[in-house]
């Protein structure tokens, strides 16, 4: 006597039809909350997305796969929010794409490492992380501050990121080039025009200590300098981030 | 294909025979499909219990109505006025008292060591002897004095941060900015390591002393000295933040220096500055003695 499962295999129609609807159930779980996402944002103000050297800087972060040792995202709980500061927030990674979330950390969470440490300091550890953390296991990437910078893919870059939906500007992204080169600026001699386009929560100085070159260096600090500054999370009530 | 019983397990096979090779059918074992059936109602039991199903602008809230940041920011506000409650003591007395209030030190010096861990010793170390680039807490040499006051101060604002109230001091790039020329920073760094006691050049040395008085001495004292006043560092003492060697204070002279300590009083409490600011007290004190 067969099962009811052996009926099922050995009838090819009946077999691809259980397939599809099986699968579909993983499809809705993974897509059916995205529709919802317009209410799962918080609605937080600050948040703007990143000027071209903190994207380039982003690039360069999951290029080399920081990711896979350090999170961004500080969890709802009292322990992660003592060492690192306030719980993430959705809205914080909304220019994210993709986001850097995660749950594995081998070195410490960065969400809101933007100003916790000097330029110098992440230049020292980014060259040599056991001179300054003893029993670090990070490896170094002194070659980021020897690697010039490639500015002039940065208005495709920009570009890409308003195909998913960055609200960058026409002139955002004209200008993109001339803005990395301007970021990095020691003299931020044009720090004002950075300002109008991307408002004043833009850091604008030599980021590397290289005054001569726009580093791949200079880029990543940039961007672990502005992480988690954006948003005044201290300024916010409880009803603008508990639903 | 003909499904038999196989003797030895009791088992009945598969129908399918492979160059004379049968394949047992034994069934799962009750207990585990309990557990997996048992596990599909524990789902079900959290969705009626917790907030489970997105629905068009807002989701099913469950009936315990639970939410973790609705949770945790209880849990903080419970330990924050727990701490004030606490610590206000540390705020209502005047710092200096407190530095030398022996049951203070008992009492908080051990958990200040974890927030000091956290916090500061990325660039001064755990033991507070600092590195190349970033000051040694446990030295005589203060660049902004070393009572507690100035240290909480200096913590809480940061030096060359960006903070309003930020303590400001930028040495020039002699060398880079063309307002002195390859010999005479030969010259003024012999005069240096005359000043700090090191072997040095004698002639050379005192056609630097000159250049020392007219471009040094506004920040560094006429003797050398420095003074907290502007921040700079004693150049008399063995003890140097980016190196004392002719090669270390070339690059020095050429480039400038403008250190940076980011400001702290966004990030922690006043009272956990306060704490910190002893910490470093007793630390170094003990260390000098």
């Amino acid at each position: 006597m067969p099962t009811s499962h052996q009926k099922l295999e050995s009838h090819s129609l009946k077999f691809v039809i259980m397939i599809l609807f099986v699968a579909s159930i993983g499809g809705l779980v993974e897509i059916a909350p995205l529709f919802t996402i317009d209410n799962t944002i918080e609605r937080v103000e600050g948040m703007r997305p990143y000027t071209p050297l903190e994207l380039a800087g982003r690039d360069i972060y999951v290029r080399e796969g920081c990711y896979a040792c350090h999170s961004q995202m500080i969890r709802t709980m009292k322990s992660d929010i003592d060492r690192y500061g306030s719980f993430s927030l959705a809205a914080e990674s909304m220019y994210d794409h993709p986001f850097q979330w995660g749950s594995k950390r081998t070195g410490p969470d960065l969400a809101r490492v933007g100003g916790k440490y000097s330029d110098s300091w992440h230049l020292a550890h980014l060259v040599a992380p056991r001179d300054v953390v003893q029993g670090s296991v990070m490896p170094g990437y002194g070659f980021l501050a020897a690697t010039p910078l490639d500015v002039a893919r940065m208005p495709a870059a920009l570009k890409a990121q308003t195909r998913v939906g960055v609200p960058y500007t026409a002139e955002q992204i004209e200008k993109a080039e001339l803005d990395t080169i301007w970021q990095a600026d020691s003299e931020a001699e044009n720090e004002d025009a950075l300002f109008a386009r991307y408002g004043e929560k833009v850091n604008v100085r030599d980021f590397d200590g290289n005054k001569e070159l726009v580093s791949e260096m200079d880029a990543l600090i940039a961007y672990l300098q502005m992480l988690g500054t954006l948003v005044d999370v201290k300024a916010l009530e409880k009803e603008d981030v508990v639903r | 294909m003909q499904i038999e019983r196989d003797e030895v397990s009791g088992q009945n096979t598969t129908g399918h025979e492979w160059d004379g090779i049968k394949e047992l059918d034994t069934p799962i074992p009750k207990t585990v499909i309990l557990a997996y059936i048992l596990t599909i109602l524990y789902s079900v039991g959290y969705w009626i219990l917790y907030p489970a199903w997105p629905y068009i602008d807002d989701f099913t809230r469950g009936l315990t109505n639970y939410s973790s940041r609705e949770t945790v920011l209880v849990q903080l506000a419970e330990a924050n006025s727990l701490q004030t409650d606490r610590n206000q003591h540390l705020l209502d007395r005047p710092i200096n008292e407190l530095a030398e209030d022996p049951s203070i030190r008992d009492q908080y010096e051990t958990s200040t060591n974890v927030l000091y861990a956290d916090n500061c010793a990325a660039c001064h170390g755990q033991n507070l002897k600092g590195q190349k680039g970033f000051p040694d807490l446990t030295d005589a040499s203060w660049l902004w004095s070393g009572t507690p006051e100035e240290i909480e101060l200096t913590i809480q604002f940061g030096i060359n941060s960006g903070h309003d109230e930020e303590r400001f001091a930028e040495m020039a790039a002699f060398g880079r900015d063309n307002i002195l020329d390859k010999d005479q920073i030969s010259s003024v760094i012999e005069y240096i390591l005359s000043l700090s006691g090191q072997d040095h050049d004698k002639k050379n040395a005192s056609l630097g002393a000159p250049l020392f008085i007219e471009n040094c001495a506004t920040c560094h004292g006429e003797d050398g000295k420095g003074g907290p006043e502007v921040g700079a560092p004693d150049l008399t003492d063995r003890n140097w933040i980016y190196g004392g060697d002719s090669s270390s204070l070339r690059e020095t002279i050429w480039n400038g220096r403008k250190g940076e300590m980011p400001a702290w009083d966004q990030r922690l409490t006043p009272t956990e500055i306060r704490k910190l600011a002893l910490f470093v007290y007793w630390k170094s004190r003990d260390q000098r003695k």
